[in-house]
């Protein structure tokens, strides 16, 4: 469905011939129109802000359209600290979004907690709950980094399979949309993690 | 052989139904094809914000609501009749501007009904 | 503004049974505050608003304070009888102070243009559902911020029209700013830890493999 030879498309191409395939054109049509949900949670939202002003510009890469519904969204921008009792709210907005869905997690706090990570209030991370397609460090990050991590969201989805085994999340049956919503405990959220998210790599020492 | 002059409202009305009922198709066949759909009770809960919703949508409203509209019909439809009886005034008989006086009269009594229930009152 | 004196002996005079202490400040703000006692708060905080020469009409900030338990080494004169003849003797005294909860206020006059004046009122310890009386009648600004010391340091506010927990949820049992607060072990991974987070860390640390001949290798010279 996807295999074309790159010689004869680059050879048919001079003659003025354009040859796609159904998933290139899928993806070149998705990753194009990536819109936000329109949400920020602390100082990273003044700089997706930014990013979405006319100086740096994300409409030149099709997501531009923040939209304040879920229902309409592709892309979570986790912009900011995420605080415990925040954080069922952001992983129930997460569920409500449909498939195919991403999430740019930015920022120091929405990677690890940040400064408060020693804090009683803050996650340590939002990839304890929804997986997390691209980091961005930062306290908080530049504009450019922003845009940066939505070329390579833009790469990521360029490269998902539409068949096979490989095929993207939202392809395929057995991958969950949703993800279980953590209850307010009497000390800390209930679970601390989702542990069929969060799997952080052995750490060498 | 002039075309029927509703010929055009036909072809606007064919491409008004292809128009949005193509991509409808397109994508049904997709999701038949390549994406399963996923429904989920988070997924089709009622969008509150990422909060829980609570209650009902549709829900009852106080019966004052009742009495605003009956003010703000006072007000209003007394407006709509002096303002032609204003501009008419000096050319008419004297039976006219007696029955609007009675309806004015019949007007502001309810209003006097108003302001004594204490409708006039904003909070409370 | 009158001296801190003065209007001590004015609240005294015009709240009868107050019972009001100046607190000491040995750091270089020398800010003096009022200790009051819980009984005569509110009536003694409405004195401090009403009165035409004080006029604390601005309630700006309220904080909470939690003193543990502690000792105080204290050289004490003592008279005593040394060697067949009385003497004064100096000597060390230890001290026990029981912990307790404060609440502390800073009040400005707006109509008068000074302040700050600062009252503090304590806790009997530092039990779980220790007491305060609330000023919140007196000055709603200090709704919002008795609340949050109820949330974070659990002191209840006797008087406040309605005191729940502002930051944290409801279920939460914990009161976090109190110095005795242990927050929970989220600490699974640390790529980089120092300080604190490594000792915290640690814990989450699988441990090494015993004997594998590594520790016997040493550099040859």
């Amino acid at each position: 469905m996807s295999d074309i030879d790159e010689g004869l498309r680059a050879e048919l191409q001079r003659q003025g011939i354009w040859v796609t395939s159904m998933q290139e054109l899928y993806n070149w049509g998705r990753k194009n129109s990536i819109w936000p949900l329109q949400f920020g949670l602390a100082c990273c939202a003044i700089e997706m802000i930014a990013t979405a002003a006319s100086r740096y510009d994300i409409a030149r890469f099709g997501g531009e359209i923040f939209r304040p519904s879920p229902r309409q969204a592709d892309l979570m921008i986790v912009a900011g600290t995420v605080t415990k009792k925040m954080a069922p709210q952001i992983v129930r907005l997460y569920n409500q979004m449909p498939d195919p869905k991403y999430v740019i997690s930015m920022g120091a706090c929405a990677i690890s907690g940040g400064p408060f990570k020693q804090g009683y209030n803050v996650l340590k991370g939002i990839d304890r709950y929804i997986p997390v397609d691209v980091y961005i460090p930062g306290c908080p990050p530049r504009p450019e980094a922003l845009l940066h991590a939505f070329m390579e969201l833009q790469r990521k989805i360029d490269e998902q399979k539409l068949t096979g085994a490989g095929k993207a999340a939202h392809l395929d049956r057995t991958h969950p949309s949703e993800f279980p919503v953590p209850a307010f405990g009497a000390h800390d959220l209930e679970p601390a993690a989702n542990s069929a998210v969060f799997q952080p790599p052995e750490i060498q020492r | 052989m002039i075309p029927d002059p509703y010929l055009v409202i036909v072809i606007f009305v064919g491409v008004a139904l292809v128009f949005p009922i193509f991509p409808l198709i397109l994508a049904w066949m997709w999701r038949r094809f390549f994406q399963p759909p996923k429904p989920g009770a988070e997924k089709n809960a009622t969008y509150e914000c990422g909060v829980e919703s609570l209650g009902e949508a549709q829900i009852q409203f106080r019966s004052q609501y009742y009495l605003y509209a009956i003010i703000f019909l006072i007000f209003d439809v007394e407006a709509v009749f002096l303002v032609p009886f204003a501009v008419a005034f000096t050319g008419l008989p004297i039976g006219a501007f007696v029955s609007i006086l009675v309806f004015l009269l019949l007007l502001l009594e309810g209003l006097v009904w108003a302001w004594s229930k204490g409708c006039l009152d904003w909070a409370r | 503004m009158q001296s801190l004196e003065q209007i001590k002996t004015r609240i005294e005079s015009a709240v009868p049974g107050a019972k009001i202490d100046i607190v000491p400040n040995a750091s270089p703000s020398q800010q003096l505050s009022f200790k009051i006692d819980n009984e005569h708060a509110r009536e003694v905080a409405k004195f401090l608003r009403d009165d035409s020469a004080l006029r604390f009409d601005f309630c700006s900030n309220v904080t909470g304070v939690d003193w543990l338990d502690r000792t105080v080494t204290k050289k004490v004169k003592v008279r005593k009888v040394v060697e067949g003849e009385e003497k004064e003797v100096e000597e060390t005294q230890q001290e026990k102070i029981p912990g307790y909860l404060e609440a502390v206020y800073h009040l400005y006059s707006i109509e008068h243009k000074h302040g700050p004046i600062i009252i503090r009122m304590r806790t009997a310890d530092r039990g779980e559902g220790v007491r305060a009386p609330s000023v919140t009648p007196i000055w709603r600004s200090a709704e919002f911020q008795e609340r949050e010391i109820f949330d974070l340091y659990g002191i209840r506010f006797e008087g406040h029209p309605d005191l729940r927990r502002i930051l944290m949820w409801d279920e939460f049992k914990d009161y976090p700013m109190r110095k005795d607060y242990r927050e929970p072990d989220d600490y699974e991974y640390e790529p980089t830890p120092h300080d604190d987070v490594l000792e915290k860390a640690k814990q989450h640390y699988a441990p090494r493999p015993q004997l594998d001949g590594a520790e016997n290798i040493t550099a040859q010279p």
